[in-house]
């Protein structure tokens, strides 16, 4: 099947806005992991909460919109319930200990997931004025994912403003870096931390929600949205926000290529990759810290 | 720990109780139990990584599914070869593919270690998905279970379900206490060591890479034996026998059952797999409630169902 340059074209987007939405689940992942030294299993199930609960609260209140400003909401509280309650109590038992309790989490919320929506895949409509397709020379696209790409990029400027021109923004990549020496400089780190916490669960469910419309949903989606962000922070780097961006464009246009011209190697090559990084840098591309 | 005449008393009684079994239970029982066997295999190959040697595997099924697919192609394609033998092939093939993968894994620890099996099980996987030609893909090969010839004895029909479950109780036994035994000698000690401060063990004079990685090949033969008495059990072997939640299995019964303690994942092996049989037959969502015991085990009871029979609540491996 010969492929012309626009094919091209349109599935480079298609990686891309693949990896926009990965790189919004990564993020909080790898801020997190930078922080706390915790990889947090249960991260990917907050992705999968967002697309779900925009299911239902669109399907109730008919406003996509409106769950993409409710859900995220809801999510982010539960993460921050998540780490007051369950995984500061598990510290002592070191990272492990917390590990292996977000890895509980993960499987009670996938299961909680499939008793509550059920196990058949869902999908959302596409809101009205974002449907249909655009024509540039030659090119169709489907203006939804223009929109996802254009939305993941707002986001992902608003969290370079906020990580290096605010004061808090500051204290987060600094507690990345020693978070024990921020505390001690007079930080209030455990509130911060929460605060990450809950953010970085509000951007997966907001990557769940934008994503909603695009893919269908089903139980099994946390679990396959994990496996692409570990191999994503372990590419970009444990703690490092711009090897999270650049793995997940990476993996994005891996995926989007890879059913093109290898589908039969596309994952075996993910995993090799993954294990390969892990092997000669274990600090991941673009990662300084150890 | 002290050999009280009581505590063997209460050993020799279980290994009745183990032995009388198809004869005491009706035959689901006996299939439950047989499960129960295998995963408890499993469980105790998995904790001699995480509970001994301080390493967090989670892509143990990479090796539980290469002795589970050895196994089934065998069975398939080589007429007339002894089950024990194929059982040995599939043991062996997680056992090379252990120092092979153990030789970059063990490198890294923590998270690291981790994600790196992980990747490697997912790789295998792959593979097993892929290579629709040999492994029949996700639809999995079927085969009928061989009969078993024993000097002796002669044939032994393993469509009898309770020769089946003698035959998985004396190599399961076998690779438990064999196990047991690794952990006894001065290489089960090294292991305990690197899991306190491998930098200290390394001052001492252990070399650590080779502590772990044997730690790690001993421990993926006995999964892949375990994954080849599954095969012979379930007399089908897929993509289920190598995935991520198969490598999630171990996790969920070490950790329930109390990975300071020896039989603690025998323990989280038998309670995983009876909870499993009587929780779904009221309801499919039994992994809610396995994933909230799991959590409120880790928030509450970190020694595991283990640390409530034993005195200590955490006992070290070793002495």
């Amino acid at each position: 099947m010969g492929l012309g340059i626009e094919s091209y074209i349109v599935q480079m987007v298609h990686g891309l806005v693949y990896g926009m939405l990965l790189f919004l689940v990564a993020s909080g992942l790898t801020l997190v992991f930078g922080m706390m030294g915790v990889l947090n299993m249960a991260h990917a199930s907050f992705y999968m909460l967002g697309a779900y609960l925009a299911y239902t609260i669109t399907g109730h209140l008919g406003s996509f919109w409106l769950s993409l400003l409710i859900c995220p909401i809801l999510v982010g509280l539960l993460g921050i319930f998540i780490e007051r309650f369950l995984l500061r109590k598990a510290y002592k038992g070191g990272h492990i200990s917390q590990l292996l309790l977000t890895f509980g989490l993960f499987f009670i919320f996938g299961e909680s997931v499939r008793l509550v929506w059920g196990g058949a895949p869902l999908s959302v409509a596409s809101p009205v004025i974002l449907a249909g397709d655009i024509h540039v020379a030659g090119m169709t696209y489907p203006v939804y994912r223009l929109f996802i790409l254009a939305f993941s990029f707002l986001v992902l400027i608003g969290m370079v403003l906020l990580l290096t021109k605010t004061r808090i923004g500051i204290i987060i990549r600094a507690a990345v870096t020693d978070a024990d020496m921020v505390g001690v400089l007079g930080s209030n780190v455990p509130v911060v931390l929460m605060a990450v916490f809950g953010a970085g669960a509000a951007l997966a469910a907001m990557a769940g929600v934008i994503a909603a419309p695009f893919s269908s949903m089903y139980p099994g989606m946390g679990a396959d949205a994990l496996l692409d962000c570990f191999v994503v922070i372990v590419l970009g780097g444990f703690g490092s926000l711009y090897g999270a961006f650049l793995g997940s464009l990476m993996i994005g246009e891996l995926q989007s290529f890879g059913v093109l011209w290898i589908p039969r190697l596309a994952l075996v090559f993910q995993f090799l990759l993954m294990a390969a990084v892990l092997i000669w840098r274990p600090t991941g591309l673009f990662g300084e810290k150890e | 720990m002290r050999h009280l005449p009581l505590r063997r008393l209460a050993w020799l009684l279980f290994a009745a109780f183990l032995v009388l079994f198809p004869s005491l239970f009706r035959e689901i029982r006996v299939h439950i139990a047989t499960e129960v066997l295998t995963y408890a295999l499993f469980a105790v190959s998995f904790n001699l990584l995480f509970g001994y040697t301080g390493l967090l595997p989670f892509g143990h099924a990479g090796f539980f599914g290469l002795g589970a697919y050895a196994a089934a192609l065998i069975i398939s394609h080589i007429h007339g070869m002894p089950v024990l033998v194929t059982l040995l092939v599939g043991a062996l093939a997680g056992f090379v593919a252990a120092i092979i993968i153990g030789s970059v894994c063990v490198r890294l620890s923590g998270a690291y270690f981790a994600l790196i099996s992980l990747s490697f099980q997912m790789f295998l996987f792959a593979v097993a998905y892929e290579w629709r030609s040999v492994t029949n893909g996700d639809d999995g090969m079927s085969f009928v279970r061989p009969d078993l010839y024993l000097p002796l004895l002669g044939k032994i029909s393993l469509q009898n379900f309770n020769n089946l479950y003698y035959l998985t109780l004396v190599l399961a036994s076998m690779g438990i206490i064999g196990c047991y035994f690794v952990l006894k000698t001065p290489l089960g000690n090294a292991m305990v060591c690197v899991r306190e401060k491998d930098v200290r063990a390394s001052f001492l004079g252990y070399n650590v890479f080779l502590v772990k990685l044997t730690a790690f090949a001993i421990s993926g033969l006995m999964a892949g034996l375990a994954g080849g008495l599954f095969a012979i059990y379930q007399e089908v072997v897929a993509t289920t026998c190598i995935d991520n939640n198969m490598s999630m299995i171990p996790v969920l019964m070490v950790v329930i059952g109390g990975p300071s303690h020896f039989l603690g994942p025998v323990l989280g092996a038998a309670f995983y797999v009876v909870l499993q049989d009587w929780i779904s037959s009221m309801t499919g969502y039994w992994m809610i409630i396995m994933g909230a015991i799991f959590v409120l085990i880790i928030l509450y009871l970190q020694g595991g169902l283990a640390s409530l029979f034993t005195s200590s609540r955490v006992w070290r491996g070793g002495e």
